[in-house]
């Protein structure tokens, strides 16, 4: 009976943490059709800023927490003004190709955050002290509060996403966009200032994942490429630019992996979840609820 | 082909090879040991352009195949009697194997799914290497009994010739029909199935190639180092590496390849003083080409000289 | 025609590289006549980025600059060349290789991971090359020796192997975990590397003769994230104590230790604890955590311990990590042996360095003749190097054994309490 709370738990927290850390790399497939594989990059900023923040200028976990998110938002600027932009603009470059030239300038910027980290900070591992100290008993179950906190506000920031995106002007646009992005001169807006918008979304959930994760499992810049692989599986597994596919696809992929370590072994984590990813993109390969 | 024979290019061929060829004599061990490095890495950066920039797919795992080369190699050599060279072709036969478990599934889908799939065979890879770190020594490295040669010269040479020879059949291959097929499928695929060419089997074709090669200069370059390690044959750090040589060299040129894994590999080297930061300089560097001269440098020059 | 045509502008700006290299082969290395007071150059090979890693190059300085203020050796300045490994075989390799055959050095002092040092032992074999490890511990290291003197007499193990840093956590946790705390199970918990079998071997020995009974044994991935399943399963063991063998990883397992609470304390080997900063990288969670070491500030093992570790302290504002006394001793005993064999040759170093005995900031330091089951590894016990145990007490490392050395009582963190 433990055991199956142990799993319960441990699932829904890692798992709210990798729908967190998805939603924002899906949204901007979504609306401006960039595959940003620098994501881990942004994470790791967040983190590190956060730690920074907190451990050496000896600012409060949440104060240093708000300027972690702000240097994640930062980061998505200057990804989208110095790398995705001039690709998008460059005459040089032919349309059909410009998908690969995202693809690997991102990738190559990915390397340069992951770099520079290292170079500033050192690629030690980092952790952010707990939001919420202590522990709770959850059914028999010792977990720390702050991991719980950490699905909360996970849930909470899915279900403001959400609201943003149905009922503000602001967010229906963003949805415009997505599903036709020259509907959306219709409804008053510039596409210039959706993609600037939805930028900074971005950087906002990257910014809080990254800084939610550093209080759990911490960071380092060697986590970079990881964890930009991570979220890349989960948004083709739930069909890329599906913001409900990839919270299902974070979900599955977070209990396979807590089944994993629990039922056989923490070293095959990963294991089952990249092979049942094979099987799924080989039989439906838009994903779970992608559109072809 | 006696018009090829006076023509400018062929003499600068000849007069490269040959520089190449009598270096050893006056460059240190320590120039050539980087050259050694150079010349394998551009094998792996022209297979890759062989299926990137002809056949248009974004491979993410070129490490799959040249690691299944490199461990299947240094795991023979460690646990059976096989002589050296039995393990190289055996290694480079277990990335062909491997490369045909991969494009069967993998070719049906295109873009960033074909991406995905390729990125997640390396994953995969490296988990087995992880988990049966018993047997191939984990994340750090499997110690391989043999090495090719002790000697700076010859390491050098076994280089070159291997690098000059793959790189003829590549190019050969890029220009023969074959070559032009697959650049019709990776620019349109509709069309060229339209003319009649079975796309997959073509393709299939060219993931069998870079296997061969990729997973040869896998195993050869072990037995160089005399280690089998992660971050050298299979890590994805290695695998954008390869990817960042082809695209500054200049894509379907084949030959580009090889010149920007030189030129990496040379400038990460000039570039050791600066200590860590010298991986981020060669990402700008490479950043800044990719986004203001995105032929590369040989991609470049041939426009240029088709301009006039 | 235009078959031929890129590959020719292809070579030619290949051409232009080559020609380019060329240019930097005018620099062909001075050649070695070494003058009388020509430089003596010692290479030292470690990840620089690792907490470990930099421990080793620190220490080579600090032995360095002692030995050159005290007139070198033999009137000859040393002169340390320093190579990155990046945690890597390869990168290891491809160092050890320049650190001989472009940098000439006489004898190549490092390197932390074992698998790294394995890798580049048979390099030294080959290249006949003296190369003192001080940083990795896997028994295989003088196993090769023992196996194969005649090309691996070059190597020499100027360390604790993992069998031996085995019986250190033993006869230390008898002494406090058993006597102090009367705990009677734990469980082995060990990062999947080279350096933790025979470490887990010699653990499963002889823990339950020091009173611990094995309740559970985890060798869990050096890449692991998510700490909480295998602590969770610990918790279901009842164990009163996790005996450790980490050194690659080491502040996640310990942060998430401390935040879950787990029921067991952490103790055995986890190199990362050595080091001072560990407190901070933590943000304090490693409160309670004991580990073993081979020297720690405070710890008069000889006359030579306490000023080496503050003047480490002193120089690089964090402590010295085991490596750094193994390694600073190693620069000592290749001082000796260069003195004593008046030469720099290999074979002649390899018989002056077999003969070594030196009392050093650990111990006595001598290594095993070439027949004995660690052949050319250091000696272990009474009298040489026995190495020491230390605990995170509020924000300080602790010595709460050997009982001489000692400078502090073993507390417990503040959710255990000691069974009766």
């Amino acid at each position: 009976m433990t055991l199956v709370m142990q799993i319960l738990v441990d699932g829904f927290v890692i798992s709210s943490l990798y729908a967190l850390g998805a939603i924002g790399f899906t949204i901007i497939f979504g609306v401006s059709g960039v595959l940003n594989l620098a994501h881990g990059g942004i994470l790791v900023v967040a983190a590190m800023v956060a730690w920074y923040m907190g451990a050496n200028l000896g600012l409060g976990v949440y104060p240093a927490c708000l300027v972690g998110i702000l240097a994640g938002i930062v980061m998505a600027y200057l990804t989208y003004y110095l790398v995705v932009s001039p690709i998008e603009r460059s005459r040089r470059i032919p349309a059909e190709e410009k998908e690969i030239f995202i693809l690997t300038a991102t990738l190559l910027w990915g390397i340069m955050i992951q770099e520079m980290l290292a170079y500033i900070f050192s690629s030690n591992p980092i952790s952010v002290p707990r939001l919420v100290p202590g522990i709770t008993n959850v059914f028999g179950v010792h977990t720390p509060t702050n991991e719980l906190a950490i699905g909360v506000v996970s849930w909470l920031v899915i279900l403001g996403l959400w609201f943003f995106v149905n009922k503000t002007r602001f967010g229906k646009a963003i949805l415009a966009a997505s599903i036709n992005p020259r509907g959306v001169s219709l409804l008053g807006f510039e596409l210039s200032s959706i993609h600037r918008l939805v930028w900074g979304l971005y950087g906002l959930l990257a910014g809080l994942a990254g800084v939610l994760l550093a209080t759990f499992i911490g960071a380092s810049p060697t986590n970079v490429g990881d964890l930009t692989a991570s979220a890349f599986i989960i948004v083709i597994l739930g069909g890329l630019g599906s913001v409900p596919g990839s919270l299902l696809a974070a979900y599955i992929i977070g209990f396979i992996e807590t089944l994993t370590a629990y039922l056989s072994d923490p070293s095959y984590r990963t294991l089952p979840a990249l092979f049942m990813l094979i099987i799924v993109i080989y039989l439906r390969p838009q994903g779970l609820f992608g559109r072809r | 082909m006696s018009k090829f024979l006076r023509s400018y290019r062929f003499w600068i061929t000849v007069v490269a090879i040959a520089f190449m060829a009598i270096l050893p004599i006056k460059a240190s061990g320590y120039i050539l040991g980087v050259l050694t490095m150079a010349y394998y890495f551009g094998v792996f950066a022209m297979s890759w352009d062989l299926l990137f920039g002809y056949a248009g797919e974004v491979n993410f795992g070129p490490t799959f195949l040249i690691g299944l080369g490199a461990y299947g190699a240094g795991m023979l050599n460690s646990y059976t009697p096989l002589p050296m060279w039995l393990c190289v072709i055996a290694g480079a036969a277990i990335a062909v194997v491997g490369g045909v478990a991969l494009a069967l599934p993998a070719l049906r889908l295109r873009g960033p799914y074909f991406g995905l799939m390729t990125l997640v065979a390396v994953l995969l890879l490296l988990q087995f290497i992880v988990i049966f770190a018993g047997s191939t020594g984990g994340e750090i490295g499997l110690a391989v009994p043999d090495v090719l040669s002790i000697s700076t010269d010859a390491n050098y040479y076994y280089a070159l010739v291997f690098m000059l020879i793959s790189g003829g059949i590549l190019f050969a291959v890029s220009r023969s029909p074959l070559g032009l097929i697959l650049q019709a499928t990776g620019q349109d695929p509709i069309a060229a199935q339209a003319m009649g060419f079975n796309i997959t089997k073509h393709k299939l074709f060219a993931f069998c190639l870079s296997a061969f090669f990729s997973g040869l200069a896998g195993a050869l370059m072990i037995f160089y180092l005399g280690t089998a390690s992660v971050n050298t044959v299979v890590d994805l750090a290695v695998a954008i590496q390869i990817i960042i040589a082809a695209v500054l060299g200049g894509r379907r040129t084949i030959i580009g390849g090889a010149l920007g894994a030189i030129f990496l590999i040379v400038a990460g080297e000039l570039l050791r003083p600066i200590g860590e930061l010298s991986n981020f300089v060669v990402a700008t560097v490479a950043l800044l080409v990719l986004l203001f001269v995105p032929d590369g440098f040989l991609g470049a020059v041939l426009k240029r000289r088709a301009g006039l | 025609m235009k078959e031929y045509r890129k590959s020719g502008r292809g070579l030619a700006l290949g051409a232009g590289l080559a020609l380019a290299l060329g240019a930097a082969v005018g620099f062909s290395p001075i050649s070695a006549h070494a003058a009388a007071k020509a430089p003596i150059k010692i290479g030292v090979i470690a990840p620089f980025s690792a907490i470990d890693g930099i421990s080793i190059v620190n220490a080579a300085e600090m032995a360095t600059d002692d030995i050159n203020a005290h007139g070198g050796i033999d009137g000859r300045k040393i002169e340390l060349l320093k190579y990155d490994d990046h945690a890597s075989a390869a990168d290891g390799v491809r160092a050890f290789q320049r650190a001989v055959k472009q940098d000439h050095v006489v004898a190549v002092v490092g390197t932390f991971i074992s698998e790294v040092a394995l890798a580049v032992e048979p390099w030294a074999a080959r290249l006949h090359e003296p190369f003192l490890i001080t940083g990795a511990a896997s028994d295989q290291i003088t196993n090769l020796v023992r196996e194969h003197y005649a090309q691996y007499k070059y190597v020499f193990h100027a360390n604790l192997n993992s069998t031996f840093l085995g019986d250190v956590v033993c006869a230390q946790s008898h002494a406090i975990l058993v006597k102090d705390f009367h705990y009677k199970t734990a469980v082995v918990m060990s990062e999947n590397a080279a350096w933790t079998k025979p470490l887990d071997d010699e653990y499963l020995k002889c823990l339950p003769k020091a009173g611990l009974k094995v309740v559970d044994h985890i060798r869990f991935s050096p890449n692991t994230t998510d700490f909480t399943p295998i602590f969770n399963k610990i918790e279901d063991t009842h164990a009163n104590v996790i005996i450790t063998g980490i050194a690659h990883v080491g502040v996640k397992p310990t942060i998430q230790w401390h935040d879950q609470q787990v029921p067991a304390l952490l103790a055995g080997w986890s190199s990362q604890a050595g080091a001072s900063t560990f407190w901070k990288d933590t943000n304090g969670a490693t409160e309670g955590v004991i580990t073993g070491n081979l020297g720690a500030p405070g710890a008069a093992l000889t006359p030579k311990s306490n000023p080496f570790s503050s003047a480490y302290v002193k120089r690089y504002k964090t402590t010295p990590a085991y490596n750094s006394y193994t390694t600073f001793d190693a620069f000592y005993i290749l001082k000796d042996a260069i003195e004593r064999a008046h030469s720099t040759k290999a074979n002649a170093l390899v018989s002056a360095l077999e003969k070594t005995n030196y009392v050093g900031t650990i111990g006595r330091e001598q290594f095993y003749g070439r027949t004995a089951k660690y052949a050319h590894g250091f000696k272990f016990g009474k009298g040489y190097v026995t190495g020491v145990a230390i605990q995170w007490q509020d924000g300080q490392q602790k010595i709460i054994w050997p009982t001489h050395a000692a400078t502090a009582k073993p507390i417990l963190p503040k959710w255990l309490k000691p069974k009766k």
